[in-house]
């Protein structure tokens, strides 16, 4: 491998998906949005300084006469921008939800990791309203002309710093930190072995084919623009850029090796420097590992946003590194791309039985390919043929113990992996990823989530330990399209009685505060109205709760059924069923186990009595949890979101803080002070006086832990769920082969569980629950049929060569 | 702002000093008919000028208890207030006087510059708006960060302005300066006149019946006219001076012996907000830079987005100040400025006496054509925010009065409370506890007082 | 016979009086002279601005005021 193929990524291929499709401002959006902020936003920090002047002066920046006709503008000091998206009328008519959306003029920090630095530039100056702030243009030319010049290779589970430039290396080995961590100790680089450059030979007639393509693409689009002077100076420039690289390519390739347990070290401390790794898998070229055989259900369609997500990282032709941001769990079955074997590391038992049935879903791999990793499930330490999928919770990696488990361990440590799929990333905590990324040597990375959003500020660390940020999605663009469902957000705000709220103005812990405001018998009243309201429309309902003393308040005197963390692994799945299919379970309570990795597309409607404090990822996560609802594509259908808040307590604050990321992305959360007719609603929870300080009673009596959040380390990183499971059900292992299969005997014995409102159907209910699970393969198939995945067409000649 | 509730609202503090002259000094301006027409045009509520039309040519005076007949029971707070007023200004006596309509010098005499010297209309409103506009953004110019003051108005109107507590003693804004600033021009200008009417007197020694007639009068002149000062009074003549500094008047030089009255003059008394809207207007209006740029397609200038932020096109200081008062600026491009509407920086404002309204109605009023595609204009979830950042704000509501207590029956306590509520005094009863309390006594004593006579 | 007292109603929400009660226990019944019903005060007229005062600090306290700590 050499570095040219970045340099090829760096001008022609990766251009064309976002220049060569509509040059509509919503389009260069997206464009400037590859441009990643990390290197800058540590800058930023610094001069966020006290708030009294804080309107900066630009208006000295020569405006163009044309200027109106531009749609950026370039703020010099942080590099943001902002994209005027209705610059121009002539795109045509918009539809009026899409013409808010235009209005969102977009701010970026432009920090390149996909173009050259005069294209850039070159694109900025063409855009711009005003002449590009030269600072703006120094820092751009500094931090792009490192780029692509290191990479971080993995070859026969070893990792080799590769540059074409010796210079470079020698540099990086001058460096204390990196030249530390040289485990080979020859004087001289190894220079690439001629067979490796063999290879490339192949790849670089490959190669050269999409160079073609992405030619023709960039002339294209001044076809589609106005064909001015400038866009042909830049087309004559990229072509002459791209003959450089031509001629590069005939470079020699140097390296040394380094201990892998570094590589991470090795990896920040070069973007310490400027020298950013770009890590990246010729994956077509690996002769190494063997290919999985694997495809797409040929019904499949993929979407235009997953293919959009996956060109960015196949852009080249390789794999590269990095993270994917969608709103909610579709992105699935990209692994099925990969031409290696892949694992796949999620948060809890429960992501792994939905990965393994998306598998099965989404492409034809063979089910014995798939070998599962959990607490419950450490039999089988191979592949049957020499490639296959793992699917593994993060926790089965890092800790396990046991001798079965140590033996597949060793298995997934002692072998090269082509892709290793990193599933809700963004709550991964950094240790853990660390050793997971050393322990499992694989060529790429992926990482997934809905939200790239960390209240610990940790998101930078996600950089270096997996890569950029890949592709983020606009979630109101989606929305629009109806990929994902339209949401009405709302807060509502519950006045606290006068005695709770004596009672909290005299509580001194944060626990005691919390209780009652969540307790508060107004939220009650709102939850219940709102419950009943959502139901009589037909909406399914899931409400969360943080707090699993409230949680189980809540739900009993409700008689609705809830999960929590203490809930058995088969307990859990058949409340689920249950909300799924059967007509009279309309309500289900959540707690926090339930922010990711569920996935009910059934749900429509999500209130939310208590969360975890000002985390504008819960909120996310859990607004995620409706945006694959089924039933989206109905006419004029909703969902609903509400955040009960207590009038005049921390969760007002909270709430605020909570939102800022959802109004970022366009949602608006409507403020109801009051519920229409909810006086008037029978059946009324708390509405006299005695009640409520029965109520209060009750609450003031519970000790401090039940005013806390519930402590979910079982949820994502151990197994305790499943080690219960154990105790209540014969097995588990039924639970987790299949969706629809042995649900049904785990649900006779869990008739005896604390979740009463789904034990008075005993009588009929095997035949019945057998019937739905029928039901759901038609579901299943039907929404195959309607539904796209992840696929990226260009990989397909990869299994043909 | 708000063009249909102004011929209500705009000069109430007019009103309100008209209402503090005697009766002589009101009948010595009724003798103006310019002064009796502007009165009755500007000055009173729709059913008391009803009820003066109908008066007008009545031989004889009518009994009050006739009046009742025409007006609608529910309507009884009106009437009282329409008749509050005609009496408080003496027009019940004195409406018939304003029937000289012959020739009369009150509304000015034309006269044709000395020379070929031509004023236009347009230099009359690039004046009008300069002077104005400078008045204005000396009085927002200090609360903008980081952008540099260039204000050059009169020390006179400095210290008017404070006089008329539109800025404190170190010229920044107060809380009337905010209100004073939301207003539209015409309603700016009367405000000002105001002060100057109740600080003239007294500081330079001027009649005030003469400052208000002249000011009548400047509201009923054409405008491009050139006026001659030869038959203005020695106060009116002095007043030429301060009016060419308002941009109410222009002259060429100080000396010339004739003025001409700008748009801010001629629309003082005119029922139709003309400064805003052109369509009212036979000629292009002007509005200062608070209004947008020149011509309605460049009016708008504010995007608001759902997500609180804010862009707005311009790149007067003046809109940027206004701005600045109730949003939270970040960057300052060429043509654009950008920020927020957060919490801290709308409540500031409303701490400051700017309302929730107010601020709305300059966010609407002002908005980009892109947003005009859209209804509502403003995203329904930032007005919401903006009036629950009021409401926040203020969260009790306190009222002076007095709590009316122990009374001796049922019945009295009921009669008294139910007079209460008709006329408006009622703030809170409570029937179990027999009590209830008022905002003002003086009526309730009076009734209390006839009751027991009655009984 | 009637009497009028002079004085000053305050209006609020429970909550709202639940503080005012609060402060008007800690300081010793400085402020209110009735506590009239759910969500009105009778107060003393002199001393309303502070009353006001203290609400405004309670309340940020309580809620924990937002401080624009908005990132961009």
């Amino acid at each position: 491998m050499s570095n040219k193929m970045t340099k090829r990524k760096a001008t022609g291929l990766d251009t064309p998906d976002s220049v060569n499709s509509d040059t509509d401002a919503s389009d260069i959006r997206q464009a400037v949005s590859h441009f990643s902020l990390e290197t800058y936003s540590k800058r930023r920090k610094t001069d966020d300084g006290p708030s009294t002047s804080e309107l900066r002066d630009f208006s000295s920046l020569p405006l163009k006469d044309d200027h109106v006709n531009r749609p950026l503008w370039i703020e010099p000091e942080k590099g943001r921008i902002i994209v005027e998206s209705f610059s121009r009328p002539s795109r045509g008519p918009k539809t009026f939800s899409s013409e808010l959306q235009s209005h969102n003029l977009v701010l970026f920090a432009a920090v390149s990791i996909g173009w050259t630095t005069s294209d850039i530039l070159h694109r900025l100056k063409f855009y711009c309203k005003t002449a590009v702030p030269q600072a703006i243009q120094d820092f751009i030319i500094v931090s792009t002309s490192s780029f692509g010049k290191v990479r971080l290779v993995l070859k026969h589970t070893k990792y080799y710093i590769e540059s074409s430039d010796e210079q470079v290396l020698q540099k990086l080995l001058r460096d204390e930190v990196i030249g530390a961590c040289r485990i080979d100790s020859s004087e001289e680089f190894t220079k690439e072995a001629a067979p490796k450059m063999g290879a490339l030979a192949i790849p670089g007639t490959k190669a050269a084919a999409g160079a073609r393509q992405a030619e023709v693409a960039v002339q294209e689009r001044p076809a589609e623009d106005e064909d001015d002077e400038v866009v042909r100076q830049e087309r004559e420039m990229l072509n002459a850029l791209r003959e450089d690289d031509e001629e590069e390519e005939m470079d020699q390739v140097h390296s040394f090796q380094i201990a892998p347990e570094n590589a991470q070290k090795v990896s920040k401390r070069c973007r310490e420097i400027n020298l950013p790794l770009t890590e990246e898998y010729d994956f077509r070229n690996d002769e190494a590992n063997a290919n999985l055989d694997i495809d797409l259900k040929p019904s499949v369609q993929i979407r235009p946003y997953q293919e959009q997500a996956l060109s960015k990282m196949f852009g080249n032709g390789r794999a590269r590194s990095g993270i994917i941001v969608l709103p909610c769990g579709a992105g699935k079955t990209l692994v099925g791309i990969t031409a290696a074997c892949t694992i796949v590391l999620c948060t809890s038992v429960m992501s792994v039985v939905q990965w393994r049935a998306e598998f099965l879903k989404w492409s034809n791999i063979d089910p014995s390919d798939i070998l599962v990793f959990t607490a419950d499930n450490k039999q089988q330490s191979h592949f049957n043929k020499n490639t296959g999928v793992v699917i593994a919770t993060y926790n089965m990696i890092t800790q396990s113990r046991s001798h079965d488990a140590m033996k597949i361990l060793d298995f997934i440590t002692k072998r090269e992996w082509g892709l290793m799929l990193l599933d809700e990333v963004h709550v991964v905590p950094a240790e853990m990823f660390k050793k997971v990324t050393y322990s499992v040597a694989s060529h790429c990375k992926l990482g997934l989530t809905a939200t790239l959003l960390r209240e610990d500020n940790k998101i930078e660390d996600l950089n270096f330990l997996i890569g950029p940020k890949l592709y983020e999605a606009n979630w109101q663009e989606l929305s629009q399209q109806g990929h994902i469902a339209r949401v009405q957000c709302a807060e509502v705000w519950c006045p606290m009685t006068p005695e709770f709220y004596t009672e909290y103005l005299r509580a001194n812990t944060v626990n005691k505060r919390g209780l009652l405001f969540t307790m508060n018998p107004r939220k009650f009243q709102a939850c219940q109205f709102l419950i009943n309201f959502h139901e009589q429309r037909g909406d399914k309902v899931i409400v969360f709760s943080d707090n699993v003393y409230a949680l189980k308040a809540y739900a009993l005197k409700m008689k609705r059924p809830f999960i929590y963390g203490g809930t058995p692994q088969n307990e859990r799945q058949q409340v689920l069923d249950n909300f799924q299919f059967n007509p009279a379970t309309n309500t289900v309570f959540l707690s926090k186990i339930g922010d990711t990795s569920l996935d009910l597309p059934e749900a429509t409607c999500l209130i939310q009595i208590s969360s975890h404090f000002g985390s504008r990822r819960q909120e996310a996560q859990r607004l995620g949890r409706i945006l694959r609802a089924k039933r989206r594509n109905d006419e004029g259908f909703n969902a609903f979101f509400y955040s009960l808040v207590s009038k005049d307590t921390n969760e007002m604050y909270y709430a605020t803080k909570r939102q800022a990321f959802l109004v970022d992305q366009g949602y608006a959360f409507k403020v109801i002070t009051h519920l229409q007719g909810i006086e008037k609603m029978p059946e009324l929870a708390y509405t006299t006086p005695e009640e409520r300080r029965e109520l209060l009673q009750d609450v003031l009596l519970q000790n401090e832990t039940a005013g806390e959040a519930e402590v979910i380390s079982e949820d994502l990183f151990s197994e305790y769920g499943a080690r219960k499971t154990k105790k209540g059900a014969r097995r588990t292992a039924g639970t987790l082969s299949e969706l629809s299969g042995g649900q049904d005997m785990a649900y006779i014995e869990y008739n005896k569980s604390s979740n009463k409102g789904l034990k008075k159907k005993k009588g009929y209910q095997n035949s019945f629950m057998k019937g739905l699970a029928r039901k759901a393969d038609r579901v299943a198939a039907a929404k195959r049929e309607n539904e796209g995945v992840y696929w990226c067409p260009g990989l397909k000649d990869n299994r043909d060569a | 702002m708000d063009a249909s509730s102004d011929t209500m609202t705009a000069n109430p503090l007019a009103l309100e000093v008209l209402q503090g002259f005697s009766g002589t000094k009101l009948e010595l301006l009724y003798r103006q008919p310019s002064t009796a027409l502007a009165v009755f045009r500007r000055m009173l509520p729709h059913l008391a000028k009803t009820i003066v039309m109908a008066m007008l040519y009545m031989p004889n005076p009518f009994l009050a208890s006739d009046l009742d007949a025409w007006i609608r029971p529910d309507a009884v707070a009106e009437k009282e207030q329409a008749l509050l007023v005609l009496s408080s200004l003496h027009v019940m006596k004195t409406a018939m006087q304003a029937q000289g309509l012959a020739q009369h010098k009150s509304f000015g005499v034309p006269c044709r510059p000395a020379g070929d010297e031509v004023v236009d209309i347009k230099i009359l409103d690039e004046h009008a708006r300069r002077q104005w506009e400078d008045i204005l953004y000396y009085m927002v110019g200090s609360t903008t960060v980081g952008v540099e003051g260039k204000s050059h108005i009169s020390d006179a109107t400095k210290s008017l302005l404070e006089l008329g507590n539109f800025v404190d003693k170190r010229g920044r804004i107060t809380q009337t300066g905010f209100t004073f600033l939301l207003q539209e021009v015409n309603a700016q200008v009367w405000s000002l006149l105001i002060v100057y009417l109740n600080h003239a007197p007294e500081l330079l020694k001027m009649d005030p019946v003469e400052i208000l007639s002249f000011i009548f009068m400047l509201g009923s002149l054409e405008l491009g006219q050139g006026y001659s000062t030869a038959n203005l009074s020695s106060t009116q003549k002095q007043m030429l001076d301060d009016l060419a500094d308002f941009g109410i008047i222009y002259r060429p030089s100080p000396s010339t012996p004739f003025f001409y009255p700008t748009r801010l003059a001629t629309t003082l008394t005119s029922d139709a907000s003309a400064l805003h809207s052109s369509a009212a207007a036979p000629t292009p209006t002007f509005d200062t830079g608070l209004a947008g740029g020149s011509g309605a397609a460049s009016k708008g200038y504010i995007i608001v987005e759902t997500n609180y932020r804010l862009y707005a096109y311009t790149e007067s200081m003046l809109q940027i100040s206004v701005l600045a008062l109730f949003t939270r600026l970040t960057m300052l491009f060429p043509n654009m400025v950008t920020g927020r509407l957060t919490k801290t920086s709308v409540q500031r404002a409303i701490a400051q006496g700017i309302t929730a309204d107010q601020i709305i109605s300059y966010l609407a009023a002002h908005a980009h054509p892109q947003m005009l595609k859209s209804t509502p204009v403003l995203p329904p979830t930032v007005v919401d925010q903006i009036r629950l950042w009021q409401i926040e704000g203020d969260r009790m509501t306190t009222t002076s009065g007095y709590m009316m207590i122990e009374f001796a029956t049922e019945a009295e306590y009921r009669d008294t409370v139910e007079y209460a509520e008709t006329v408006g005094l009622l703030v809170w009863k409570s029937d179990a506890k027999r009590c209830f309390f008022v905002n003002r006594i003086e009526q309730i004593k009076s009734y209390m007082a006839n009751r027991r006579g009655r009984a | 016979m009637v009497k009028a007292l002079k004085g000053v109603l305050v209006q609020c929400d429970p909550s709202i009086k639940a503080i005012l009660l609060k402060i008007d226990a800690d300081s010793g019944n400085e402020y209110i002279i009735e506590d009239l019903d759910e969500g009105t005060l009778f107060v003393k007229e002199s001393k309303v601005a502070s009353l006001k005062e203290k609400l405004k600090v309670t309340l940020k306290e309580t809620v924990r005021e937002n401080t624009d700590s908005d990132s961009e």
